[in-house]
């Protein structure tokens, strides 16, 4: 069974006390990265727009213009997530949340950036088999907070267009 | 008797406008490419072409799987200015987009 469901009053999603403080961290992770412009995950979440070195000029132009709308969506995102979790309600299934107006989009958007910033850190490829890891790997966790964002925006993306 | 050979009416050779190659490049539609990445779900790349362009579910699918097995796909076109805007709404939902003319 899903954790998002469509309700009358909005998307209801129903999460653990334990995911509610990872998805606040995974929050402040990217505030971080969104910060380091020197990192290839930070290349990733804000790519160039020209391929064409010739277009040098054009793509410092833009990047000036864009950049700083792509950063203020990305954290508003963040922040209208954040205030989402803060009116959590205890219920026998867990945390329930209804996320109502753009929370959902907000949500889709911060789960999104997570796991291409959690992806590019793990070089993922498309043959990464994250079903079999070595319970041992250093790495273990993130792969499965990577796995448990794959799900959980799947989820999302199926309630969404349900 | 014959018709008086009228004078040829001299016929006004073309000018010949001397062709702006910048400006026909100028003029050269501008394509927004999306690229295949390993982390981008195939479900959430379909929403948002959907989502950003309006098209429909089978259209986004195309593209997705476009993008995916040919490793990219030209998801939308036209001026410079139309596909800066729409590589930074693909930015925005964490598409790797770029553009070029065609």
């Amino acid at each position: 069974m899903g954790r998002f469901a469509r309700t009358r009053s909005g998307i209801r999603v129903t999460v653990t006390e334990q995911e509610v403080t990872l998805l606040r961290r995974l929050g402040d992770e990217l505030r971080h990265v969104y910060q380091v412009d020197d990192d290839p995950v930070y290349g990733r979440l804000f790519p160039s727009a020209y391929l064409d070195p010739t277009e040098e000029e054009a793509e410092r132009e833009w990047q000036a213009l864009v950049q700083p709308e792509l950063l203020r969506a990305r954290l508003a995102s963040i922040e209208a997530m954040g205030a989402t979790l803060d009116r959590a309600e205890e219920r026998p299934r867990g945390q329930e949340i209804v996320l109502v107006d753009d929370e959902p989009e907000a949500w889709l958007a911060v789960l999104n950036d997570a796991r291409l910033a959690l992806g590019t850190r793990l070089g993922i490829t498309e043959d990464t088999d994250y079903d079999d890891l070595d319970p041992e790997d250093p790495e273990a966790p993130a792969y499965e907070v990577y796995a448990w964002l794959t799900w959980l925006e799947g989820d999302l993306v199926e309630t969404l267009v349900g | 008797m014959t018709a008086p050979v009228e004078a040829p009416t001299p016929v006004e050779a073309p000018v010949d406008e001397p062709v702006d190659e910048e400006k026909l490049v100028a003029d050269r539609i501008w394509v927004v490419i999306v690229w295949n990445d390993p982390v981008n779900l195939m479900s959430y790349v379909v929403y948002v072409f959907q989502k950003l362009f309006g098209y429909s579910r089978e259209k986004a699918t195309r593209l997705m799987r476009q993008v995916h097995y040919e490793g990219k796909a030209v998801v939308s076109s036209g001026t410079r200015e139309k596909a800066e805007a729409d590589v930074s709404r693909l930015h925005a939902h964490g598409l790797w987009a770029t553009m070029q003319q065609d």
